[in-house]
């Protein structure tokens, strides 16, 4: 009868622990937002990939300089994780976020997170490969509305999906001063 | 260029597991889309690899039934930077094994991509033509007849 008291108390104590590694608290999201900029800024794929969830999916609307018709585009990890590969290849890249808002949901399971972002990076002509990274006129500053749902996959935080809404504009290249790296 | 290679190996490693057809699906001889349906003299897995397929973009398969190994559909998948801003494009090839042939059975793609069978094994066929890839057995031989296949000497 004792042992079996002790038994309960561990299970118990065991399956609050599990249920409080199941709620996502708002320090924790912003430390994962942190890190994923931070993965972002260095545009290393592996970690930019391991931060989305395995269904994850990005939901884009992309607004070009040109003022056209917006492009949208809905793709799913695998092809978000290739995308994040040839992201390596930019030698100038800088990632400014200007907001941060969460939203933890009632359950406290997941997060919606919206977050303003300025990304300035070279801008490639269409359809063009470019002869080396330094091969372009313009920088594109890009300006994103982003709104993502954050949860617990595994153990670990993760984006279940994005839909962001972005802005382009395009900067003679003369006219920022953007680093190497 | 390190960071390009181990970043591409990790996120390779990233990926859960997927399903993907046996080799003795992939090493058939893929047969045209004409009437006959006369065999092209390459495996699908050589026509495949020749087209850089999976290098030059993400690379899908699966089976549209659980059940049967013998029909497999290939995804394949890029985003394209065109001037409204990126674009998602795919094509999808069904393939059907019928004997010791596999055939192209049907295409689906963004717009603006043939979905036209005939067309599209034409296009899939260049890779190995100008590439000179290794023929399937049958066709090692001097002598030898495929479709739009020149022997080697």
């Amino acid at each position: 009868m004792k042992n079996l008291l002790i038994v309960c108390t561990l299970l118990a104590a065991c399956l609050a622990a599990t249920g409080c590694a199941r709620e996502v608290s708002r320090v924790q999201v912003t430390e994962f937002i942190d890190a994923a900029d931070a993965a972002a800024r260095k545009r290393f794929a592996p970690e930019i990939c391991e931060l989305r969830g395995k269904d994850f999916t990005l939901d884009l609307t992309f607004h070009d300089h040109e003022g056209d018709q917006p492009a949208h585009l809905q793709i799913n990890r695998k092809l978000y994780c290739q995308q994040a590969g040839s992201f390596s290849r930019l030698r100038q890249y800088r990632l400014e976020r200007k907001s941060l808002e969460i939203d933890l949901a009632p359950d406290r399971k997941s997060a919606k997170v919206t977050a303003q972002y300025v990304e300035t990076k070279p801008f490639y002509e269409p359809y063009r490969t470019p002869s080396t990274p330094d091969d372009f006129m313009d920088f594109q500053i890009v300006e994103s509305r982003d709104e993502s749902v954050v949860g617990i996959e595994d153990g670990e935080l993760r984006f279940l999906s994005t839909r962001a809404e972005a802005h382009q504009s395009l900067v003679g290249k003369n006219h920022i001063q953007l680093p190497y790296d | 260029m390190l960071l390009v290679v181990f970043g591409g190996a990790a996120v390779y490693k990233l990926m859960p597991g997927e399903e993907r057809p046996a080799r003795k699906f992939t090493d058939l001889e893929l047969a045209a889309a004409d009437a006959a349906h006369t065999g092209t003299c390459y495996s699908l897995g050589t026509v495949l690899i020749a087209n850089g397929a999976g290098a030059n973009s993400v690379a899908t398969w699966s089976r549209p039934n659980e059940d049967d190994d013998d029909r497999w559909t290939l995804l394949l998948e890029n985003v394209h930077h065109g001037p409204n801003g990126p674009q998602h494009v795919f094509q999808k090839f069904t393939f059907q094994r019928v004997g010791e042939q596999v055939r192209l059975v049907d295409v689906d793609a963004t717009e603006r991509i043939s979905t036209d069978l005939a067309a599209n094994i034409d296009g899939l066929l260049e890779g190995p033509h100008d590439m000179r890839s290794t023929p399937v057995d049958r066709c090692q031989a001097s002598g030898a007849t495929g479709y739009r296949f020149t022997a080697r000497n």
